[in-house]
């Protein structure tokens, strides 16, 4: 068990600069996520952190130790890889054992390990069973076993759950918070799925490009995202964005939404521009109150899930939020800036077409800097 | 008419399709080992399709196993199938894991790892039958330049020498096939089962013990079943060499059944030496491909 410190870590490949100034400290027993689009680099940083790929600058800390210079081997670390790497032609038994023999470990005592390791995932059944004949939650839970025999100072994940299918998935993700809260282990976890961020970690890395765009706990980021690609990254659906022109009444900073005014919490002298982008998660939206002031807007889609619905409705005209803002959805494909989303959990029928109120309240707008796209 | 497309009919279609390659394979492969198999059963010097026959007989494998020149002839196999297996089987899988590491100028070094399968046997062994003259040949030249021996070594006429001589030519010949398989089969381990490897404190050796090995296992045994069939069944580089010389010291099997059918003319005793050779490769590669395709994943 052990903290884990990125000191201004660099990689590059040639010209291209895949990590840029990585500063990281991981305290003993996190559960860290580092989530962002492909590309971003966060598998990269794991692996420079494993000691399978080499650093360009900075150093590496596990446990107040310089690691960057040893090999994966030395780092006292146990890694779990997106397709599982388990030995093909072992048995599970000598799977979970293998990183144990190569410390030659007496046998009695791997045996002893293995089995009690086996029991805890739940594969003594399967013990003499080679990977092949095992599913693919069951081959996970083997290369969960992998690491947790060893008894390493951290785990790595890679992705260890997106070759499971979604069911499964969201069993395991239980399954390995627990595992962890259990053992205590730092642990770094690499994912795509910002799902996966908030529901698993005690802290998330949010990366793009290489560098660390916000470095928080999931509520951190879901209440105060740094910039605007956290924001639209971070929460399912994303953040609904318009742009808007920023104007001062009686000393506080308003906006417009449609011909809604729109009171801001914002200090005015905070926004220098004349105008800013503007945004508001689709569950902080309040549809239906009249008594608040707010715009009436015509649905063009409704989604229902039951009681859950998602309300689609046209972004004001002349606010959408065109052109290349470096935005991503996380997991819907492409973002739509003419359409806006309202999520509402409530009793009530809504038709394609209908108008409604819908009310942005006063405390849940976040306002970013139109050419930074710096949270303000 | 019957619709072939539809799910009933289709199997149908199948074997009409596979028809004509069948007939082929029946016409080009079968008829001969049978008719091999027919003159092995009869006393015949010189055989003729459509002659009148002789009486089936087992004379000629009577012959066979009292023969010192047969059980000669499966020794000198043996002896050289394990050789050349053994020693291409090395160098190959050597070759191999060189030309899998990234350097510059990789592509190149795989074309001269290649370049032996490519010549033609017969220019090949011309050219190793002149390199190890006794008297013009540049390897005996070398070795007596370097002092490593004091006369030049006979290689036409000294048995152990010949036996050498024609191994290092067929390994020279053999092995780039091993290589090339063997490179595909490193090609297509997972790297991550090397990375899981060291992250698990395997140092090189024991990631190929552990790794690189059983996951080559089922091409390693493939590969070694075509080397072996190809030792037994080769004839040029013998023949050209060493002519199966001296005093049989390099008369393989195939090199007996050329010698008893074309130059001694007894075809029968060839045929019979012939089938026996047919049905050794077939328990031998048997053997193997079961034995290697259980160890595989």
């Amino acid at each position: 068990m052990a903290n884990i410190r990125f000191n201004n870590v660099q990689k590059s490949y040639g010209p291209f600069q895949a990590i840029r100034n990585f500063d990281l400290s991981v305290e003993d027993g996190d559960f860290c996520v580092f989530v962002g689009p492909s590309g971003c680099g966060k598998s990269t940083a794991l692996k420079m952190l494993a000691g399978l790929e080499a650093t360009s600058g900075g150093t590496i800390e596990i446990g107040g130790r310089d690691v960057t210079d040893l090999g994966p081997g030395k780092r006292d670390i146990a890694m779990v890889f997106q397709n599982y790497a388990l030995y093909p032609h072992m048995t599970v038994r000598a799977n979970i054992g293998f990183g144990l023999k190569m410390r030659n470990m007496d046998k009695a005592e791997i045996n002893a390990k293995v089995e009690e390791a086996a029991a805890m995932l739940e594969l003594t059944d399967y013990l003499d069973r080679r990977p092949r004949a095992l599913s693919g939650g069951q081959r996970q839970r083997v290369a969960l076993g992998r690491a947790i025999v060893r008894e390493p100072s951290a785990f790595l994940m890679d992705e260890p759950l997106s070759n499971l299918d979604a069911k499964l998935r969201v069993q395991t993700r239980s399954e390995i918070v627990k595992l962890q809260k259990r053992l205590g282990v730092t642990t770094i976890y690499v994912t795509h799925d910002q799902v996966e961020a908030l529901t698993m970690a005690t802290k998330i890395v949010v990366m793009r490009g290489g560098v660390i765009q916000q470095i928080g706990t999931p509520e951190d980021l879901f209440e105060t995202p740094a910039n605007l690609f956290v924001a639209g990254f971070i929460g399912s659906p994303g953040m609904n964005f318009f742009r808007g022109p920023v104007e001062v009444e009686n000393g506080r900073a308003v906006t417009r939404f449609g011909d809604q005014k729109v009171t801001l919490n914002v200090a005015p002298e905070k926004l220098s521009g004349t105008h800013a982008i503007f945004g508001i998660r689709p569950e902080h939206m309040v549809v239906g109150d009249t008594t608040m002031p707010g715009a009436p807007v015509a649905l063009s889609l409704v989604e229902s899930l039951g009681t859950e619905k998602i309300l689609h409705f046209p972004t004001p005209k002349g606010q959408a939020l065109e052109g290349d803002t470096g935005i991503e959805g996380s997991d819907d494909a492409e973002r739509d800036a003419q359409t806006m989303l309202a999520r509402v959990i409530d009793d009530r029928r809504y038709r394609d077409g209908e108008t409604v109120h819908v009310a942005l309240p006063e405390g849940k707008v976040h306002v970013f800097d139109p050419d930074s796209h710096v949270a303000l | 008419m019957i619709d072939f497309s539809s799910p009933r009919h289709r199997s149908k279609f199948g074997y009409l399709l596979l028809a004509p390659a069948v007939l082929l394979m029946a016409l080009i492969i079968i008829y001969p080992i049978l008719l091999s198999v027919d003159i092995s059963l009869q006393d015949v010097r010189i055989a003729r399709v459509g002659a009148d026959r002789e009486a089936w007989t087992l004379k000629n494998y009577d012959w066979l196993f009292n023969s010192g020149e047969f059980w000669n002839a499966v020794w000198v196999t043996a002896k050289m199938v394990l050789t050349v297996g053994g020693i291409s089987l090395v160098i190959g899988l050597a070759t191999a894991l060189l030309v899998n590491q990234r350097f510059r100028g990789r592509s190149l070094a795989r074309l001269f790892v290649a370049l032996p399968w490519a010549v033609p046997e017969v220019v090949a062994t011309v050219i190793w039958a002149w390199m190890l003259d006794s008297s013009f040949g540049v390897i005996n030249w070398l070795l007596l330049r370097a002092h490593l021996i004091s006369e030049p070594i006979q290689f036409a006429s000294n048995a152990t020498a010949a036996f050498f001589a024609v191994c290092l030519v067929m390994i020279w010949k053999g092995y780039p096939l091993m290589s090339i398989m063997l490179l595909a089969g490193l090609q297509s381990i997972p790297e991550e089962q090397y990375q899981a490897a060291r992250v698990d404190g395997a140092n090189v050796w024991k990631r190929f013990i552990y790794v690189t090995l059983p996951n080559l296992a089922p091409v390693i045994g493939v590969t070694a079943v075509m080397t072996t069939l190809w030792v037994f069944r080769d004839f040029a580089i013998i023949y050209v060499l060493t002519q199966g010389g001296p005093i049989g010291g390099t008369t393989t099997l195939s090199i007996l059944t050329f010698e008893q059918s074309f130059s001694f003319f007894k075809m029968g005793q060839g045929a019979a030496v012939g089938v026996v050779t047919m049905i050794i490769c077939a328990v031998i590669s048997r053997a193997l491909v079961g034995r290697f395709a259980s160890s595989a994943h």
